[in-house]
């Protein structure tokens, strides 16, 4: 062990007595990284960035908008966005209900808590909605379950699959039975569509609960989900505290309900379009086949 | 003039730097991992920071743990040494957007010339000769077809390789496939990227390289060349600068080449273009290190210019002081990498703790290593320990110091590489300077294994 002080320090002068005029000191700008709250460990926004927003240590799926997901999962340049202009209003004029909504928009830049249309997944023509997990935790309210339902009853006209990202906290309670009704509404769209022997693909993320997942979220033909998503209609805390007893490791996480027989199969981030786009050349119409797209 | 450095590596290299920054008048921060306390740059520098446990990947090659120590004490430059994070392109990025100079060329740059596929395409467009080779080759049916046209034996390569890893010899046609195969498989379990490409087998070739110093206003220098034709498993274990094979004509001409690449490539700071010379003198590109190198200070010795501070001072933005002209080669140096391995008991590295060290003297002898009395090498890094550079007026002079400073260096505690580099220097071929890159598997034989 040799000591700290060991080595007297040069009374050198530094070299050219001048020193770099620098704009401001040495700093880590707070975008350049982030914590993952899985591990723990600290991550270069760069290689979540290249890592479609998972963590490179631990796998951790962090949390992503839906322009984001959307830009990972369509071909580039082949989204075409569908009432992008509906925005709700306050029709039961619940108090403070309109700042809530001024501030999701300000936050997620999006007028709604979801985003629907047409785009192409590796040259699929397919229709999409994708969750809005910023815009007051994807919500869902009159706008949308409209949004939603206006979306497979496009599909189903135009006899297109369906691919759903869900991420939601349940009906919106600010709309309180009008919300609860979009659970109806929105089914009624995907049974129609379904009818018509249309594919109905939905993609379950983190957090898929309450209203959405007692609606559209579970009644698709292929339900996935990705890794450690929790899906659920009651949240764990609640029925923890209603039936007074610990609920098992790992209750209600993707992992859970794919051993119990709820969802199909558990997709990482990273595969979803290109498994996506397995799927649908299975679903296809094959050659020859029925020209109302049945299949 | 930047007023404080941190020194992102450990080892004799750490202790360089913060020699050359004492000179300057700057202030030091060492970095260190768990296993590092008692080592020696810790204690020299003005400030030392533990940045984590001792595997590299936690502590040197944890590239948030660095920047934060940078951030904390106030670092404006980082000096990354050789290895580890030296040629990452990513950190040298991320230094930038912290606002801290890295003591290296351009992020950019690196990136280039670390993809070995890129810099052979850059390289050979800025008028350097390649090796006879290909771009990457996936399809195997197109490689074997490609590997026929260029004869063998030839040498798989990886797109990410480099200290001599990802490299595969194929000697004929029938094994071609197979090892192609496990090069590529290889590639990906080791660099995360099975981008592989071929490449012609030199075979009886020199290494040499030549050191460049290029600084942000356009001027570039070449400052001679090493020979590090001396290795194992693509190892260096001592080099020599002048090169006994070059004439005067082909020095200039490599040099002229080099600096001509430097400037096409826009290279910035300390940069070692390192080639591939025949029998018949022809010489190849083979790859280019963006950083200071392990040999360095006998190019010091030879030219009298110490690089480590002028990398500071390009870093810094000033300009170089001299030109080409100014640069002139005296005399002849070896340098002898003295390895913790015992070549008994085939390059074995161990460690343990040092009882008894005694340093060579007198004039023109140069010891830089990490050692000290009661030191205990640390079993997770680099087994070399130390550099003996020796600097004479000519090459027989300098190999007869050599062996008298290598004579005179005892480090007890631990087996190390000296006697079998009293062998080579010995040996009749290096005497006349006959040697190529096989000399350590062809000529110097196995009397050690007896």
């Amino acid at each position: 062990m040799i000591s700290k002080g060991l080595f007297k320090k040069p009374k050198n002068e530094l070299e050219g007595h001048h020193r770099i005029k620098r704009q401001g000191d040495p700093a880590i700008p707070t975008e350049l990284c982030r914590s993952c709250p899985s591990c723990k460990q600290v991550i270069f926004t760069s290689d979540l960035d290249n890592n479609y927003q998972i963590c490179p240590k631990c796998g951790h799926h962090f949390r992503i908008n839906a322009r984001q997901r959307l830009n990972m999962i369509v071909d580039t340049n082949s989204f075409t966005e569908h009432h992008s202009d509906l925005a709700s209003i306050n029709r039961l004029e619940f108090p403070e209900y309109e700042e809530k909504l001024t501030q999701a928009a300000l936050f997620s830049h999006e007028k709604e808590g979801v985003i629907t249309g047409i785009g192409k997944i590796n040259g699929h023509e397919v229709a999409l909605f994708v969750m809005e997990v910023t815009f007051m935790m994807g919500s869902m309210g009159q706008v949308v379950g409209e949004k939603i339902t206006l979306l497979f009853e496009y599909a189903t006209e135009h006899h297109l699959p369906v691919i759903g990202f869900t991420v939601s906290g349940g009906a919106r309670m600010q709309e309180g039975m009008l919300a609860l009704m979009q659970m109806a509404k929105t089914s009624g769209g995907v049974k129609r569509h379904s009818d018509a022997g249309l594919l109905y693909i939905a993609v379950l993320t983190d957090p898929t609960t309450g209203g959405v997942t007692a609606s559209f979220a579970m009644e698709a033909d292929i339900i996935l989900a990705e890794p450690d998503a929790l899906i659920a209609f009651a949240g764990p805390r609640v029925i923890e505290q209603t039936i007074r007893q610990r609920l098992p490791k790992g209750f209600q996480k993707a992992e859970f309900l794919l051993e119990k027989g709820f969802i199909d199969g558990i997709i990482h981030r990273n595969l979803q379009k290109d498994t996506l786009s397995r799927l649908l050349s299975l679903h296809s119409i094959p050659k020859g086949g029925d020209e109302n797209g049945s299949i | 003039m930047f007023t404080k450095i941190l020194i992102a590596n450990r080892g004799e290299i750490a202790l360089r730097i913060i020699r050359a920054c004492k000179e300057m008048g700057i202030a030091t921060v060492a970095v260190f991992s768990k296993a590092d306390e008692d080592s020696l740059h810790v204690s020299l520098a003005d400030e030392s920071i533990c940045i984590g446990p001792a595997p590299v990947v936690n502590s040197y090659l944890n590239i948030s743990a660095i920047l934060s120590a940078a951030v904390l004490t106030g670092a404006e430059a980082i000096h990354p040494g050789y290895g580890l994070l030296s040629e990452n392109p990513k950190f040298a990025r991320l230094c930038a957007q912290c606002g801290i100079a890295f003591i290296g060329p351009t992020w950019e740059i690196i990136q280039k010339m670390g993809d070995k596929d890129q810099a052979r395409s850059t390289m050979s467009a800025a008028g350097v000769p390649i090796v006879p080779g290909t771009d990457i080759v996936d399809d195997p049916v197109e490689a074997q077809k490609k590997a026929d046209e260029i004869g063998y034996p030839l040498l798989v390569k990886a797109r990410s390789g480099g200290g001599g890893k990802g490299i595969r010899l194929v000697e004929n046609s029938a094994a071609f496939i197979n090892e192609f195969q496990l090069a590529r498989q290889e590639a990906e379990n080791a660099f995360g990227d099975g981008g592989v490409y071929l490449e012609k087998f030199l075979t009886h070739v020199k290494h040499i390289e030549i050191q460049l110093l290029c600084d942000q206003h356009k001027n570039v220098v070449a400052l001679g060349e090493r020979e590090c034709s001396i290795q194992r498993k693509n190892q260096k274990l001592l080099e020599e600068s002048p090169s006994p094979s070059l004439t005067p004509e082909i020095r200039e001409t490599m040099m002229a080449i080099s600096r001509k690449a430097a400037l096409a490539i826009g290279y910035e700071n300390a940069g070692t273009i390192e080639f591939l010379m025949d029998e018949q003198k022809h010489f190849y590109f083979m790859e280019m290190n963006t950083r200071l190198q392990v040999e360095h200070p006998i190019t010091e010795m030879v030219t009298g210019i110490d690089i480590v501070k002028w990398q500071i001072r390009i870093a810094a933005g000033l300009p170089l002081t001299f030109g080409q002209e100014d640069v002139h080669i005296q005399g002849h140096a070896i340098e002898c990498r003295i390895n913790a391995e015992n070549p008994l008991l085939d390059f074995r590295p161990n460690c343990g703790t040092i009882s008894f060290l005694h340093v060579p003297g007198g004039p023109w002898v140069r010891f830089d290593t990490l050692l000290y009395q009661g030191y205990t090498i640390p079993p997770y890094y680099d087994s070399m320990v130390g550099k003996l550079i020796v600097h004479s007026k000519t090459r027989e002079l300098t190999i007869r110091k050599m062996k008298a400073a290598l004579c005179e260096l005892v480090i007890e505690g631990i087996d190390h590489t000296s006697q079998i580099l009293l062998d080579i220097l010995s040996h009749p071929l290096f005497v006349k300077g006959d040697y190529y890159t096989d000399f350590m598997e062809n000529e110097l034989g196995k009397p050690w294994s007896e």
